[in-house]
């Protein structure tokens, strides 16, 4: 996972990896194309941008210098709050609600391990009760305006009481004790505190990255997105700090800065779907009256002036995602881009978890003391679900596994935690008996969405191993039976493997397939098959646009799938081939042999035969040769073109036997004679002219053929001495007829000529093209 | 004088056969010399005054080449006789046009097939030593093709004989010029070579055009004429093609 590990909180490595991420990304979010024409121009960029220097240059400069401003400033952060002073003290709620001391770094403090905290005195008198010091609910998500005003207070006295030499920790039952607070130490920070802030870093640098990549209206948008949740993340961080003892200051800004970054990220999303992937009509308004919302809002929580501030906020929050996800059904409608069903269904979660969270704290925070723990925790584990969400977005199309998985896990874990509040909050259940069944819960829920969230998210599911295989064959067959319409017959495979809604055909030439458009459009380059003679003629590539009719991203791993579909599809045609081509060689070998061979063979014993019978015979056995080889080597013969030699053949004969011949042939449509129908046929008509001139003693031929709607009539009439044909015995050379008539699924019968001779009429019901394979 | 007439044929009882065809076609006195392959039939034709056919010694006057010798085809010396004087016809069992196209291209004058009755062959003889080109309708529409394409043969006919799939599919040297002395067919001659495709005889053209037979044979003749110039021009082609080189 590239994503991950920049975390490292060293500028070399985070920059290294950064780097990287840069040229990978362009091909993503970042690049897509904001209209609906080809991204093309994005990916013009990209090529152009990797190609100059300069572009990547300024680019990775300005990186480095946010990524080392971002480290930097996160060192003086630590550096100036392992400065300040605490009370290290670990302590658990106890049934009763009471808190219970369980450890400590000092040595006095240790002693009372096990017994009961009452609160905390400060030096200038003020007791600061350990209950609501040791929930210490974050200032944010306090429900209750006075509540919050007096926890705000709360902690500005106790980050002045750590200010003090000495603070007075009073238990149950025992005496107090005066404690020295004392300097924090990076080891004092908590193991909370740094996964906050390395989650926070990298969401800043990946801001920072999809900014500099294209700095235009949708990613600066992104950035201030991801800037207003590091700074989130950032306040959460510092909330989580373990023992007693805040920074100065801290608490005062707190609560507002947080309520402003999440309104501002809501007006933020808003504007950003508004312009992507679709611009949609009156975009400037929507926009506009989401800033004009947030900034209304932070102005009075700013001055003070408004009550019930939580659910206020919260009401604008729920508010803001439930426009966002009618303005992307909207902006579906208007262009069927995958990408905005997937945001629409992590919006949809988004705004779900935070309703459901809303709901639980709502509800829980009527309710005193037990769960202020879990209260706490609930918001900060949807905002670590909406921050992995964040940073999920620009690599939607590349299918990042594991952060897809940590996104559905804090997701989950949300609603575990607003289902035990919940839980507790309604059915008035046991801490207990909540707790597990919410885990349980959650679970199911993960088990039985992951799948469906995953196909219906990004999308794994494709067709069927055995029906894509199908499919390439078919594929493959048309191709090569077709010859050089590879292109088309291609869209057609990638159409039924992804059911796009639209394939078109561009000039461009890409090396290898590729997804553009933040997965919306997929770029095929058009293969050079095997034995297929394009020419000159630009391949170009298939462009697939909206995978799933529009209700799926492209991934990487389909760019991947396709590029091997196309060679196993080059394979399969050039196996095709090499068995089709070994095929003809070997008939034509076997042609040539029989030709060269028998028939000089046959010539020699023409030549010596002893009657002209005999002569007679061996040269139609060697014309037969000779069609038989002919027919082996040729693979079709066209109709038109076979009756022209029909006639030249029987015209050269008949004239030769001093018989006159008429020939009419009529053909409706142009068609293809395998070689099994043109050798039927050529056999046949030979051997009725035979019969003709060896027996019927005839001094005219009519010979007709019509072809019409694939039904093929041949008649062959003399004048001759031939009478009664139904009388014939059937010799050798009418059995051969009937057969080769039979073979071609038609019909044959001899009646009387009038005035004199016999006709024979052969009937084909279906002389079709038929697929020589 | 005897007229001197060359069978070269591999075949002894072929060559005798086809020595008697001859000598039933003409009248005149005969003097027939036979070569079984090719080596010896060079040795006549040079002691005759060579392939060039110099004035002032008396050559060959009719020549029969089989194609399949033992040592060689017999287009090649087709292809070395082009300037040669004499009336050249190719005896064959090869009726497809595959072999006699090219048979034709080398200046072959005439075919004649070895399977064929006496009587059938003595007249053909007869013909094309009267000037009477045979021109089979598959030959009609490979030198349709031919002038179409601007002295390109076809390369998928659809009676493509005992041409190789490997020649198909491999990609032949094309000149990229077009040769300089490339005659065109005259409507008149495309006319009649549409009509030999379609299987007419000469008579049934002749009537269908409204015009004499002898002027059919005009029009074949110079199809022959311009077939044989455009022919020279892609002979290194051809050769290539047929092995020859």
């Amino acid at each position: 996972m590239p994503i991950a590990r920049p975390a490292g909180v060293t500028a070399p490595s985070g920059y290294g990896d950064s780097s990287t991420l840069t040229t990978d990304s362009s091909l993503g979010f970042d690049s897509a194309a904001p209209d609906a024409s080809l991204s093309a121009g994005a990916s013009d960029g990209v090529s152009r941008g990797l190609a100059s220097g300069r572009w990547l240059g300024w680019r990775r400069r300005a990186l480095m210098v946010l990524a080392l401003l971002g480290c930097v400033g996160l060192f003086a952060l630590l550096r100036y709050l392992a400065g300040t002073h605490y009370i290290d003290v670990n302590w658990r709620v106890s049934s009763t609600g009471q808190i219970e001391l369980l450890s400590s770094g000092d040595a006095q403090l240790r002693q009372r391990a096990g017994q009961y905290l009452r609160g905390l005195e400060t030096a200038d008198g003020h007791m600061l009760p350990a209950q609501t010091l040791a929930s210490r609910p974050s200032p944010r998500w306090i429900v209750d305006d006075e509540e919050r005003a007096q926890q705000i207070v709360l902690e500005a006295q106790l980050a002045a009481a750590m200010e003090q030499p000495s603070v007075r920790l009073h238990f149950d039952g025992v005496a107090p004790i005066d404690i020295k607070p004392v300097p924090r130490g990076y080891a004092g920070l908590g193991a909370p505190f740094w996964l906050l802030t390395a989650l926070a870093l990298v969401l800043y640098l990946i801001g920072a990255v999809v900014v500099l990549v294209r700095p235009d209206e949708r990613n600066l948008l992104y950035g201030l997105i991801a800037l207003c949740q590091t700074t989130n993340l950032l306040l959460i961080a510092l909330e989580s700090l373990q023992g007693f003892g805040l920074p100065l200051g801290i608490g005062e800004v707190n609560s507002l800065v947080r309520l402003g970054c999440d309104v501002i990220t809501g007006a933020a999303i808003l504007h950003a779907i508004s312009v992507h992937p679709r611009q949609v009509p009156h975009r400037k308004v929507i926009a506009g009256f989401g800033w004009a919302l947030a900034l209304a809002f932070v102005g009075a929580a700013a001055l003070g002036g408004a009550s019930n501030l939580w659910w206020w906020t919260q009401v604008l929050l729920l508010t803001y995602g439930i426009v966002c996800t009618a303005v992307l059904t909207w902006s579906y409608r208007l262009l069927p881009h995958p990408f905005s069903i997937v945001l629409r269904r992590i919006g949809l979660l988004l705004a779900g978890t935070l309703g459901l969270l809303t709901i639980a704290i709502g509800l829980a925070g009527r309710e005193p003391g037990v769960q202020q723990t879990i209260a706490s925790i609930g918001p900060v584990i949807w905002y670590v679900f909406f921050a992995s969400a964040v940073m999920l977005i620009p690599f939607l199309s590349r299918s990042q596994q594991v952060m897809r998985e940590f996104t559905l896990l804090a997701g989950v874990s949300t609603v575990a935690t607003s289902l035990d509040l919940l839980f507790v909050a309604v059915f008035a259940l046991g801490q207990f008996t909540s707790l597990t069944l919410a885990l349980f819960v959650a679970l199911g829920v993960y088990a039985g969405t992951r799948q469906w969230i995953l196909n219906q998210l990004m999308g794994s599911n494709m067709l069927t191993t055995e029906r894509m295989f199908e499919s390439l064959y078919r594929a493959a067959r048309e191709i090569e039976s077709a010859g050089s319409s590879g292109a088309e017959h291609l869209s057609k495979l990638l159409g039924e493997l992804f059911e796009p809604l639209e394939v078109t055909h561009s000039p461009r030439t890409v090396p290898a397939s590729r997804v553009v458009g933040d997965g919306s459009t997929l770029m095929v380059p058009v293969p050079q098959l095997p034995g297929i003679d394009t020419g000159a003629a630009p391949r170009g590539s298939l462009v697939l646009r909206f995978a799933r009719r529009g209700r799926r991203l492209f991934t990487r791993e389909d760019a991947r799938l396709t590029d091997r579909v196309l060679d196993q599809l080059a394979r399969a045609i050039a196996f095709d081939r090499a068995v089709e081509q070994g095929r003809n060689e070997e008939r034509a070998r076997i042609a040539q042999d029989l030709h060269d061979d028998i028939g000089a063979r046959l010539l020699t014993l023409m030549y010596k035969a002893q009657s002209p019978e005999m002569e007679d015979y061996v040269r139609h056995t060697l014309q037969d040769l000779k069609t038989l080889t002919r027919g082996l080597a040729a693979s079709s013969h066209r109709l038109s073109h076979a009756s022209a030699e029909w006639k030249a053949d029987i015209s050269q004969r008949l004239h030769a036997a001093h018989c006159e011949l008429h020939w009419s042939f009529d053909i409706e449509r142009e068609v293809n004679l395998s070689v099994v129908q043109w050798s039927a046929l050529t056999r046949m008509l030979r051997e009725l002219i035979n019969n003709v001139i060896v027996h019927a003693n005839a001094s005219r031929v009519d010979v007709t053929g019509r072809y019409e709607r694939g039904r093929f009539t041949l008649t062959v009439g003399d004048d001759g001495v031939g009478r009664d044909p139904q009388g014939w015995s059937h010799g050798l050379g009418l059995g051969g007829i009937r057969k080769r008539v039979k073979l071609l699924g038609g019909e044959v019968r001899w009646r009387d000529n009038v005035p004199r001779g016999v006709v024979c009429e052969i009937r084909v019901p279906e002389l079709v093209e038929r697929q020589e394979r | 004088m005897a007229v001197k007439v060359l069978i070269l044929e591999d075949n002894p009882v072929a060559r005798s056969f086809l020595c008697r065809v001859v000598r039933e076609s003409f009248s005149d006195t005969l003097a027939i010399t036979e070569a079984g392959d090719l080596e010896s039939a060079r040795k006549q034709i040079n002691l005759t005054g060579g392939a060039q056919g110099l004035h002032g010694v008396d050559p060959f006057k009719l020549i029969l080449v089989d194609l399949e010798l033992p040592d060689g085809n017999g287009m090649e010396l087709l292809a070395e006789l082009s300037q040669y004087p004499a009336t050249k016809i190719v005896t064959t069992l090869y009726s497809d046009d595959d072999h006699l196209f090219p048979a034709l291209q080398c200046g072959a004058d005439g075919y004649l097939l070895k399977e064929d009755r006496f009587e059938v062959l003595v007249e053909e003889l007869q013909k094309i030593v009267r000037g009477q080109p045979p021109l089979s309708p598959a030959i009609a529409r490979r030198l349709l093709t031919h002038f179409r394409d601007g002295g390109r043969p076809e390369l998928r006919s659809a009676d493509s004989g005992f041409s190789r799939p490997v020649e198909l599919a491999s990609s032949r040297p094309v000149p990229i010029e077009k040769p300089a002395d490339h005659e065109r067919l005259t409507p008149r001659e495309s006319e009649v070579l549409t009509y030999l495709s379609k299987g007419f005889t000469i008579k049934e053209i002749a009537s269908l055009m409204g015009i004499k037979w002898f002027t059919v044979n005009d029009h074949i003749k110079s199809i022959y004429k311009k077939l044989n110039v455009s022919s020279r021009a892609e002979a290194a082609v051809l050769a290539t093609k047929q092995g020859l080189v």
